[in-house]
């Protein structure tokens, strides 16, 4: 296992930009995410790292060796595709113990079909060695890649959403069990996934990348309760968080906000204040989660604001109701047996203890409650 | 009722139509064929007086098998159009990956440069390379054929296998290298068995294109080198054509070609259709 660093990576295709000076750090044993919106350059990035790609700037190094002119198959890096690349020619069987085959990391034919094995009863694919690639459902091509990937003991794990396609019950299983492989064998995994529950759940530290760009590295933590701009707060979090945009004064030594056109006084915490009057600007969005905000049907006091039931949608376990203050929705987490009537007057009140506060005009994170609770320590 | 029995006619009806249809598309088909084969038992007295009933006779195979040098133009066929062929697949594949893998500047217009070669009428391109080989001493020369005959067979091949390579994700190769692989073991483990079908196919439909050459060896070659075409018209002579003997030398000569086309029928409609449907 190795640490990995990029250093400046600078990666066109064309006119296109896919990765504009990219740095960062994965250390050893560390599971690490990469984790962005579609077209965020994620795949590249690993594939800069598996030497698929070749960077037009930058440094890629792998264990504290530079190793932009080692060709891939010395670079010992395991990867899984995003569409699984497997050997159509070859069965699961040949399929996975293909990289114990090859001259670089040959193994003998015993070893080989104990670690098939191993992988392929973790996978719950071993009824399926002597099938072709063809002959699988997506799902169980995936595990196949995923299984070719882990039967090795490379530098780092490259995976590229490989859970992507699997069916819920067993996602929800798979990562699991790649959580518990990445403790017990001490790995060094990078992964890329588009789903935020993933990434929270796995990851050690997660990176968001947006247009070829880092925005933000840090723990799942420090994602959710201290997103750096409105990007990262939107990436993360079911329903979306809400942004609503607020004006703030300063009366008589107090400050106060007034948002959703509504003309109720809300105050920050003590501990925002200062850096809330430090940037300089009235217009500011305040960002509060769908549990963040509590509701009732009838007026509790006069310091809740109004407004409508515009959706009501029950999700299992929870209840997300969309409220129509007039000025915009706000999306709220119910328990789930609440029940409301479409259009029926419904009253809101934020939890401003958890409440994020952004600069309306460049969307940066200013500050919130309590944070150096949140950023204090990482893993 | 009504509607059963009208279904039970047209269940009857419809597969018998179907075969009397086949029927008569072999019998088109397959007529030429089975014509020569019946031309070739005829004496050249019989042959403009009888149809089907006729005295038949080993003759004509005796004027052209016996004492002649038609196996060694037999031969001679078969090293140019297998050197054509060979030479095709060395150079034509590689072409074709890189044509289906890299991008480069102009690389449709090569590629239509490559496909348009067969749009020329050999005849149109045979007085110039005629006169540049004799210049340049490969005229009559195996090497000079199997140089030309790539005009007939390289086109063929790169377009079908490069139609294969593009259906093969890149990322099958990255996955390859990433095991450990060199580019040679993923080139022959890898590519080839992807791409067998229709390099198969290509190749062989090549081969009988070659094969079947007529224009090119008949001005580029005569003397040293025959060719099992240009044999055939020696049975043409001046006052007299004896039909037989050409029936004769071209019934062995679609011999080969009729066998191979037997064996790989299958493979051939897939190998050549299954690039293109999928793109």
């Amino acid at each position: 296992m190795a640490k990995i660093e990029l250093c400046n990576i600078t990666k066109k295709f064309g006119d296109v930009v896919a990765l504009s000076d990219v740095s960062l750090t994965v250390e050893d044993n560390e599971f690490f995410v990469l984790f962005g919106p579609a077209g965020a350059g994620k795949t590249t990035l690993l594939k800069t790292i598996a030497g698929a790609e070749f960077p037009e700037k930058g440094l890629v190094k792998i264990g504290g060796q530079i190793v932009n002119h080692v060709e891939p198959k010395d670079r010992n890096v395991s990867m899984v595709f995003e569409n699984y690349a497997l050997y159509p020619n070859l069965s699961v069987y040949d399929n996975i113990a293909s990289p114990m085959r090859s001259r670089l990391y040959r193994k003998d034919e015993a070893y080989i079909k104990d670690a098939v094995d191993r992988v392929t009863k973790m996978m719950k694919i071993n009824h399926l060695l002597d099938r072709k690639p063809s002959q699988l459902s997506n799902g169980q091509r995936q595990r196949v890649a995923l299984g070719r990937c882990l039967v090795r003991d490379p530098n780092v794990f490259l995976m590229d959403e490989p859970l992507a396609h699997l069916d819920a019950k067993l996602r929800h299983f798979m990562r699991g069990e790649l959580k518990e492989m990445q403790t017990s064998i001490n790995s060094t995994t990078i992964y890329v996934t588009h789903d935020y529950m993933e990434a929270m759940s796995l990851a050690d530290r997660i990176a968001v990348l947006n247009k070829g760009k880092i925005v933000q590295i840090g723990t799942a933590q420090e994602m959710y309760y201290t997103p750096c701009n409105e990007f990262v707060a939107s990436l993360f979090g079911e329903p979306e968080i809400n942004l609503i945009p607020a004006v703030m004064k300063t009366e008589g030594g107090t400050l106060y906000l007034r948002m959703l056109g509504q003309e109720i006084d809300l105050y920050p915490e003590e501990d925002t204040i200062d850096e809330l009057t430090a940037a300089g600007t009235g217009d500011i969005h305040i960002g509060l989660r769908g549990n963040d905000i509590r509701f009732a049907f009838e007026k509790p006091g006069d310091d809740w604001f109004e407004g409508t039931v515009y959706a009501n949608e029950p999700i299992g376990n929870k209840v997300i109701m969309t409220v129509d203050t007039g000025d915009c929705k706000v999306a709220l987490t119910c328990p789930n047996d609440t029940v409301a009537k479409l259009d029926q007057k419904v009253y809101i009140r934020p939890n401003m203890k958890n409440a994020l506060y952004f600069h309306g005009a460049t969307k940066e994170f200013i500050t919130r409650n309590n944070k150096a609770r949140y950023t204090g320590k990482k893993n | 009722m009504i509607e059963g029995k009208q279904k039970g006619i047209k269940g009857i009806l419809e597969p018998v139509l179907r075969n009397l249809g086949l029927t008569l598309f072999a019998m088109f088909a397959l007529f030429p064929l089975i014509w020569m084969v019946l031309c070739s038992f005829k004496s050249d007295a019989q042959m403009y007086n009888t149809v089907f009933v006729f005295d038949p006779t080993l003759d004509n195979y005796q004027a052209v098998l016996v004492g002649t040098d038609y196996f060694k133009a037999f031969f001679q066929n078969l090293v140019v159009a297998g050197g054509a062929v060979l030479v095709t697949i060395i150079a034509g594949v590689p072409c074709a990956y890189a044509l289906a893998r890299y991008n480069f500047r102009k690389k449709e217009d090569v590629a239509f440069q490559i496909l348009s070669f067969k749009f020329a009428p050999e005849i149109m391109v045979i007085l110039p390379v005629f006169l540049i080989f004799q210049k340049i001493g490969l005229y009559d020369t195996y090497l000079g054929l199997i140089w030309v005959y790539q005009l007939i067979t390289m086109p063929l091949v790169i377009w079908v296998v490069r139609g294969y390579f593009e259906d093969i994700s890149v990322e099958v190769e990255q996955a390859a290298q990433l095991d450990g692989y060199a580019w040679y073991e993923i080139f022959f483990k890898t590519l080839v068995p992807l791409i067998k079908p229709g390099l198969v196919s290509s190749a062989l439909l090549a081969f009988i294109f070659a094969w079947n050459s007529f224009t090119f060896p008949l001005i580029l070659s005569g003397f040293k080198i025959q060719t099992i075409t240009i044999t055939a018209l020696r049975y043409i002579a001046s006052d007299t054509v004896h039909y037989g003997q050409v029936a004769v030398a071209s019934t062995i000569a679609v011999l080969p070609e009729v066998i191979v086309a037997l064996f790989i029928q299958k493979h051939l409609v897939r190998g050549l259709s299954f690039g293109a449907v999928k793109g």
